[in-house]
């Protein structure tokens, strides 16, 4: 039954998503609930000094009024707790909450919500990254006596005297933007207080356990008495980690009693959840004449906006890839985030991985062309190996595929002769306005949870029968955010108890019935949930052997340990493994407009062993798409801590018209030595190196290189008109 | 994103919408396709207390071609994209609608309506300029015709009276030696221009240009003719080191907005592009 490992089952769920049967957290809203509207701050930055509910109370069909002093423990965050659940006092960005309006229709509690008389006095607001950590600016947390939320220092060997002895230094500066994670399905669920007296509530999510908790902070409940289940879940892409709507839906249950729903409309939904951080990255490399890359020296900057979310784990996350996937002897890193009155910062598809690698792809190009060493036997010689050292001083854990992933992406780039236009190509050069190029970049990303954060996941097999086994039940908390998880499972159980399929019920989405098995972030419910699967699988069947019936194992697996980095040289082992990716692409850019089409894209990942290798390649084209938005299009634009840009005819992503015709995905199967079959995780790589790879491409057809993200028209254009004018400030090119 | 109460009529007749428009003056709004109008309403940006549905006024929507293309002011852009006589006969005007919005805008959206709003980001405005189209308006005092030089005022203000109604408008026929083109680029999501130039030419017997008119929409509050390309390319034998001299003249002397979409610096920069493809579009055509 191994045969099922790989195999490209269709999913389960296909038929119910794309006929509209597969019910969404919005399709569970049922006649006689109640209905919940938030009521947002709107303002970024200001001090609330009354609210009156009086006149949204008497608005006919008004049942309550919730704020803050209804709030048992009114702070949240994944990490620290320094978000309020309702706002008290201060008001900290636009979409902070600062009531909650239920009404008997989702219309009177529209219409009452515009009825609650906040009273505000504007405090001075700070949404610039860099001025929020100047003396004297004003404070966002003003307890805190500092705007800065975190900062690392990473240091290996001696830049100081690496960059003297360097043959060529190059430096410069790179911004990236927030992404909004525009998943499918805004934030919407149920809560209820069912017949045990537990609170339960319906949703989407992408960890039952962990919102349990906070939930159960928040109420002052033990978690037995919280129930989370997640239905089905349209995306996710660390865009439901942190609470939006599911804490306050509790809290209204909880304290009327009754069944209350909430859905939120994109405008909520843009506003009122965390993005992607936008980072600044000033870095200096330098490299010796052989092509030995010597030396990196970078300061991150990252915007956590109002609440610290997962910010010191993003800040983390980009500053060990500071050097990329390159294995450089002296390293510098100065990383910070920041609080501002922008929204928050959270997790995102990538996790830091993306902003660090933009710059660090664009410079390792940058200096072969400085050499003129082509780039890509500068990666060749400089890409990370088996056993080298990580920025943190500690080896890599073994598995180390990035060669392989460039060479294949290098043996597929000639194969196809894309970019090989020849003589055909330096004449439309001279004459058109529109030019071809192509760019090559590599990628890493952590799979699973990095820096010492307790890892684990546990799963429970239970077998029934009596000569043979007829059917198994497989209880594991992964949720399945449309990556296809729980058909991973499925496949991953039934190979190794040998039964079909569809002998096998999968319990996954209620945290009363399904154990802990982490977040579905960080790529890593395949290696973690499917290796406690795979174990648990494995002790059911012994016990069967055994004779028991039923036989039932819970297994909890953990991978080899990770540890905090020092506070002074950032020394320790980040993580347990990576992922390892690729790309090249051609794209034309015209050189009037500075529009960019990608024309083809090769995608190269390492993941170990495919589970369903549809489902691989999905996750390799889905995350394409995101990460083509990414690079060219979703331009998240904010004024003065107010969102500009809150709906999709104004946050433009990619359509079928944006896409290349050609995405090639290159699969490589070099084992993990942790992961179930031998997979690793896969599904965040494919953002990591497309947008410096468009980068090099623009580059390669004009001549100038683009260094904010995302790349739009304007900035194409305008870098093109620098490059023809004036050499690049600040680079020894 | 509900709108505020409001009285909704639905006249047969111009005169039934006129006399409404006498009625209840400022507090009255006419709907055409609505596809400016309801999104305002929506957000509470406008708040008309009388709605005047004009869609179910069966004579302002006709589109015919004599010696000129005349369209209803309540025919659909559907209507005239459609319309194979109006192609053959002023292939841009039906070029130009038929990539407005999408499928539905163009299946509710009306040529008045758009004429009448003047949005700053709209495709008419520029052809109406570039074609010299003649607007015929009817108010209380009966009908008059305004130039479309004449009708954008400002931006969302044009040279009608409140109680006034397109009821028709009315575009000369391209016949031999003359061209029109519309190029415009557009906002990926509302297909608004970003910036969008309509050119038209008349060559002389000689063969050079012997009559243009340049007009630029999106690029700032109104849609603006280019009084100084139009002066550069006439006269000339329209090559392209004509074309490019009247192009380097275009968006000199107009006023420029910027927004999320793209800087006023960006605009002036596209202008020129896309004059230059419209103009060289409209000659070719002209050539035959």
């Amino acid at each position: 039954m191994t045969a099922l490992i790989g195999e490209s089952l269709p999913r389960p769920d296909a038929l119910g998503k794309v006929t509209g049967a597969a019910n969404y957290p919005a399709d569970l809203v049922r006649a006689g609930m109640l209905h919940l509207k938030v009521v947002f701050a709107g303002r970024a930055h200001a001090r609330i000094t009354a609210i009156d509910t009086a006149a949204a109370l008497a608005y006919p069909g008004v049942v309550a009024v919730l704020t803050a002093a209804d709030v048992p423990y009114n702070a949240f965050g994944l990490i620290d707790h320094d978000q309020p659940v309702l706002c008290a006092d201060t008001v900290r960005f636009q979409g902070d909450k600062v009531a909650l309006v239920v009404a008997e229709s989702k219309r009177a509690a529209a219409a009452a919500a515009r009825l609650v008389q906040v009273s505000y006095e504007d405090l001075p607001i700070v949404t610039d990254a860099r001025a929020a950590m100047q003396p004297g600016a004003p404070l966002v947390h003003v307890a805190r006596g500092s705007n800065v939320l975190f900062s690392i220092p990473i240091r290996k060997g001696d830049v100081v005297q690496a960059f003297a002895e360097a043959d060529i230094v190059i430096e410069d500066e790179f911004s990236t933007s927030w992404q909004e994670h525009a998943f499918l399905q805004p934030e919407a669920g149920i809560a209820y207080v069912d017949e045990q007296g537990r609170v339960v509530v319906e949703t989407a999510g992408q960890w039952l356990h962990e919102d349990r908790k906070q939930i159960a902070a928040m109420l002052g409940l033990p978690e037995d008495q919280v129930v989370i289940r997640y239905a089905a879940i349209g995306g996710a892409f660390g865009g439901r980690e942190d609470l939006s709507i599911q804490h306050v839906l509790a809290l209204a249950a909880w304290r009327l009693r009754k069944p209350v729903a909430l859905v939120w409309n994109r405008e909520e939904s843009m506003i009122g959840h965390h993005k992607r951080h936008p980072i600044t990255v000033r870095c200096k490399w330098g490299a010796r004449r052989d092509g030995t890359i010597t030396a990196v020296q970078a300061e991150l900057l990252a915007d956590g906006g109002a609440y610290a979310s997962t910010s010191q784990e993003v800040t983390k996350v980009a500053a060990i890839f500071a050097n990329g996937a390159y294995n450089v002897a002296n390293v510098w890193v100065d990383a910070y985030a920041v609080y501002t009155n922008n929204v928050p910062s959270g997790a995102f598809r990538g996790f830091g991985a993306p902003q660090a690698q933009f710059a660090s792809e664009i410079m390792v190009t940058r200096l072969a062309h400085a050499l003129g060493i082509d780039p890509i036997e500068l990666r060749r010689k400089n890409l990370y190996r088996e056993g080298d050292i990580e920025a943190t001083q500690r080896p890599l854990p073994p598995g180390v595929s990035v060669r392989e992933c460039m060479e294949a992406v290098v043996t597929e780039l000639r194969t196809r002769r894309i970019g090989d236009g020849g003589q055909g190509r330096e004449q439309s050069h001279a004459t058109s306005h529109l030019r071809r190029g192509i760019g090559l970049a590599c990628g890493i990303k952590n799979v699973g949870y990095s820096f010492g954060y307790p890892e684990q996941a546990t799963a429970t097999v239970e077998l029934y029968g009596e000569q043979a086994i007829e059917r198994a039940i497989v209880r594991v908390g992964a949720a399945d955010v449309g990556q296809g998880t729980h058909l991973a499972m499925r496949q991953i159980a039934a190979a190794t108890l040998g039964l079909a399929p569809e002998q096998l019920t999968l319990i996954t989405d209620d945290s009363s019935q399904a154990p802990n098995a982490g977040s579905a972030s960080a790529s890593r419910l395949t290696l973690m949930a499917g290796r406690a699967v795979h174990e648990a699988a494995k002790a059911a069947l012994q016990q069967w052997q055994d004779e028991e019936r039923p036989a039932i194992a819970t297994v909890q697996f953990r991978p080899p340990a990770t540890t905090a980095l020092a506070p002074v040289t950032g020394e320790g082992t980040p993580n347990y493994c990576y992922g390892y990716v690729a790309q090249a692409v051609e794209v034309e850019v015209n050189t009037l407009t500075g529009q960019v089409q990608v024309l083809s894209i090769i995608s190269a990942h390492d993941v170990g062993r495919a589970i369903n290798r549809q489902q691989v390649e999905g996750q390799i084209e889905g995350c394409l798409a995101q990460a083509l938005g990414y690079a060219l299009l979703e331009h998240f634009q904010v004024r003065d801590g107010r969102v500009l840009t809150p709906h999709f005819s104004t946050y433009l992503l990619p359509t079928a018209l944006d896409m290349p015709t050609e995405i090639v995905p290159i699969i490589l199967e070099l084992a993990d030595p942790n992961g179930p079959f031998g997979a690793r995780g896969m599904s965040e790589m494919a953002l990591v190196p497309l947008a410096p790879a468009i980068a090099s491409a623009i580059h390669d057809a004009t001549g100038a290189w683009v260094t904010q993200q995302p790349m739009t028209p304007e900035r194409v254009l305008a870098a093109i008109h620098a490059q023809t004018q004036a050499p690049r400030a600040g680079s020894t090119e | 994103m509900i709108p505020g109460e409001f009285q909704y009529f639905a006249p047969t007749t111009v005169d039934e919408a006129v006399s409404l428009l006498q009625q209840h003056g400022e507090d009255a709004k006419l709907l055409g396709g609505g596809h400016s109008l309801l999104p305002a309403m929506k957000l509470r940006l406008t708040t008309p207390a009388v709605l005047i549905d004009v869609t179910k006024i069966s004579d302002i929507k006709g589109v015919s071609v004599n010696g000129s293309v005349t369209v209803g002011g309540g025919a659909t852009y559907h209507a005239v994209a459609s319309n194979d006589a109006v192609r053959s006969a002023c292939g841009v005007l039906a070029d130009c609608v038929a990539q407005i919005g999408d499928t539905q805008v163009r299946n509710r959206g009306t040529i008045g309506g758009s004429l009448a709003h003047a949005d700053p980001a709209a495709d008419l405005p520029a052809v109406a300029l570039a074609l010299g189209a003649t607007i015929t308006a009817q108010g209380p005092g009966g009908a008059r015709t305004i130039n479309a030089d004449d009708m954008f005022v400002e931006m969302l203000t044009t040279a009608l009276e409140p109680n006034e109604i397109i009821t028709s408008v009315s575009f000369p026929r391209l016949g031999a030696g003359a061209g029109a083109a519309y190029e415009k680029m557009r906002q990926p999501a509302s297909r608004y221009a970003i910036v969008g130039v309509a050119a038209y030419v008349k060559l002389g017997s000689d063969g050079n240009v012997a009559e243009a008119r340049v007009a630029v929409t999106g690029a700032g509050p109104k849609a603006t003719r280019q009084d100084a390309t139009e002066a550069a390319i006439t006269g000339t034998n329209g090559d392209d080191a004509a074309i490019a001299a009247a192009t380097d003249k275009a968006g000199e002397d107009m006023d420029y907005l910027g927004d999320i979409h793209a800087s006023e610096e960006y605009r002036r920069a596209m202008v020129k592009v896309y004059t230059k493809r419209a103009l060289a579009k409209a000659i070719a055509q002209a050539r035959g």
